[in-house]
C-alpha cells in the first residue's frame, strides 16, 4: 500500500484525468476495496460489480476529494461501501429469506489485528465502541463490517427492530460524544 | 456547525454505518445534494467510521474487473480538452465568487469541477446541485436553469452555493417521491418562508396523453388539493402552497398521480397515487452565528 500522501497526488492526477495514474490508484487500493465490499456483500459477482461502478466514480469525482477532510482510503473506500449498501438494501427488500445463510457466514468477526498496526484514529474509535456495552459493541461493528439492515441486526439480537434503531442510535450518539464530535 | 437537531446528526451517523434503509438512504442522499453541512456532517462520520476498515482483510478482484473499469471510462471520452476557462462564468457566479487566483491547484480543480458537471448528467448529485443553486440564489424561475441538465462546464452552479450568504436564508424541505421505496421519480423542495415549490422530474415521464399532477394529502383536510399539473419541461416552480399553513405543509403527504393530458378536470385525483413523499427539512434556517 502506498502511503496516504502519495495516494493524495495520485488522486490529483487522476483529477486531471491521468489513466496512468489511476491504474496505479487501482493497484494500490483494489484489493481493500474490494474486501470491503465482498465482506458485505457476500457474493463474487456482486462485488466485481460494485467494485467497478465505485471505481468508475473515484475517476469522475477524483476532483471533489478534499484531503483536508478525508483521508484518501478512506474516502475511496466509503464511495465502494456506500455504493455496495445501497445494493444489498436493494436486494434484501425481497430476498433476505430466500439466503438464510449467509448470515451465518456474515457472524466471523473482523480480522484480529495487532495493536501496534493500527492507527490512532483507530485505536481512540475502538475505545470509544470499548464503552459501549457488550452487546451494542457488537451490534455497531457488525453493521459497519457487515452492512447488515436494522431487520437483519433484529434477528441476530432477537429483539425487536425499533428497539435495534434505538440502541443503533443511542450507541452512535454515544460514540460522537465519545469522539467529541 | 449548524444547529443540527439530534435527529440529523443520528440520520447522517445511520447512514455512515450503513443500516437505513433504501428509502432512507435516498432521502438522505437529496439532503446531501441541498446541504453541504449536511453533506460534511455525514462525511465526517464517514472519516471516523471508516478507519475500521483497516482491519477488513484485503481480497484481490480477477483482473477482469480492471478491464470493465477501464472500458467505462474510456467510454466516457478523453479527459484533458474539457478545461473550464474557454467560457466566461455566468454573472450570478460572478456576484458571489470573485476571481481566484490562477494557480496550479485551481486550474486542478477547475478542470475537474468541469469533468464532474459532464458525467454527473443523470445522477441525483447533479439534480440536486441545481436546486442548491436554485435555492441559494433564490431562483425559482425554471428558464434561468439550464436545459435538461446537461450542465454544460460554464455553468458554475455548483461553485455559487459555499461563499453565497442569501439575504433571507429560510429553511428548505425536501421530499423524494418514490413508488415503493424505489428510485426517486421527482424530488420536491419548498422553501419554509416563501413557500414557493420547485418539482424537478428525475426519471419518469408520463404515457402519451396523459400528464402526471401534484397532490397535497393532508388529514386536516377532507380531500386531497391539487398543487398543480408538473409541466413538459424538468422543473416546475409554483407559489401555490402559500394559502397552507407550515404544519399541514410539513407534515402532508405529496403524491402524483397519473391524469388526463392537462390534468384533473375536476379537481380530484383520478388514480392512486403513483410516487409519494413526504418532506424533511434539508437545510435547516440560517443560525444567526456559526
Amino acid at each position: 500500500m502506498l502511503t496516504p500522501a502519495e495516494l493524495v497526488w495520485l488522486i490529483a492526477a487522476v483529477a486531471k484525468g491521468d489513466e496512468a495514474a489511476f491504474e496505479r490508484l487501482y493497484a494500490a487500493t483494489r484489493a481493500k476495496l474490494f474486501g470491503v465490499v465482498l465482506r458485505i456483500l457476500r457474493r463474487q459477482d456482486l462485488a466485481e460489480e460494485v467494485i467497478q461502478e465505485a471505481y468508475v466514480k473515484i475517476w469522475n469525482n477524483a476532483g471533489q476529494f478534499n484531503p483536508g477532510m478525508s483521508s484518501p482510503i478512506t474516502w475511496m473506500a466509503s464511495i465502494a461501501r456506500n455504493r455496495a449498501i445501497d445494493v444489498v438494501r436493494k436486494r434484501s427488500e425481497v430476498s433476505i429469506e430466500e439466503e438464510p445463510a449467509a448470515m451465518e457466514v456474515a457472524a466471523d468477526s473482523p480480522d484480529p489485528l495487532a495493536r501496534r498496526e493500527m492507527s490512532e484514529e483507530l485505536k481512540r474509535l475502538l475505545e470509544c465502541v470499548g464503552r459501549l456495552e457488550p452487546d451494542r459493541q457488537k451490534l455497531v461493528l457488525l453493521a459497519y463490517y457487515n452492512g447488515w439492515s436494522r431487520e437483519q441486526l433484529a434477528a441476530k439480537f432477537e429483539t425487536p427492530v425499533n428497539t435495534v434503531k434505538t440502541w443503533l442510535r443511542r450507541s452512535m450518539m454515544d460514540i460522537r460524544e465519545c469522539l467529541g464530535l | 456547525m449548524m444547529a443540527y437537531s439530534e435527529d440529523h446528526i443520528a440520520l447522517a451517523a445511520e447512514y455512515a454505518i450503513g443500516t437505513l434503509d433504501a428509502e432512507e438512504r435516498a432521502q438522505v442522499e437529496a439532503m446531501m445534494s441541498v446541504d453541504t453541512e449536511f453533506t460534511a456532517m455525514v462525511e465526517a462520520w464517514e472519516q471516523k467510521l471508516g478507519v475500521l476498515n483497516q482491519m477488513v482483510g484485503s481480497v484481490e478482484p480477477r483482473p477482469i474487473v480492471w478491464e470493465n473499469i477501464r472500458a467505462a471510462i474510456g467510454h466516457s471520452g478523453t479527459q484533458a480538452p474539457l478545461l473550464l476557462p474557454e467560457a466566461p462564468p455566468p454573472a450570478a457566479a460572478e456576484i458571489v465568487r470573485p476571481a481566484v487566483a490562477i494557480d496550479n491547484s485551481n486550474v486542478i480543480r477547475l478542470s475537474a469541477q468541469a469533468r464532474r458537471w459532464r458525467n454527473v448528467a443523470t445522477t441525483m448529485t447533479a439534480i440536486a446541485a441545481t436546486l442548491v443553486a436554485m435555492i441559494t440564489l433564490g431562483v425559482y424561475q425554471p428558464d434561468l436553469l439550464p436545459d435538461g441538465l446537461r450542465p454544460k462546464p460554464r455553468t458554475q452552479l455548483v461553485e455559487v452555493k459555499s461563499p453565497a450568504a442569501p439575504a433571507t436564508p429560510s429553511a428548505q424541505y425536501v421530499a423524494v417521491l418514490q413508488k415503493d421505496g424505489g428510485a426517486p421519480a421527482f424530488i420536491l423542495t419548498v422553501d419554509g418562508t416563501t413557500k414557493n415549490f420547485t418539482i424537478r422530474k428525475v426519471g419518469a415521464a408520463p404515457e402519451a396523453g396523459k400528464s402526471f399532477e401534484l397532490w397535497l394529502i393532508s388529514d386536516k383536510l377532507p380531500r386531497p388539493r391539487s398543487l398543480g399539473v408538473i409541466g413538459s419541461g424538468d422543473f416546475t416552480a409554483r407559489p401555490v402552497l402559500a394559502s397552507y399553513d407550515a404544519d399541514t405543509i410539513n407534515a402532508a403527504t405529496y403524491a402524483v398521480t397519473v391524469e388526463q393530458a392537462g390534468g384533473s378536470p375536476d379537481g380530484n385525483p383520478h388514480s392512486a397515487p403513483v410516487f409519494t413523499g413526504k418532506l424533511i427539512e434539508a437545510v435547516p434556517p440560517a443560525a444567526p452565528a456559526h
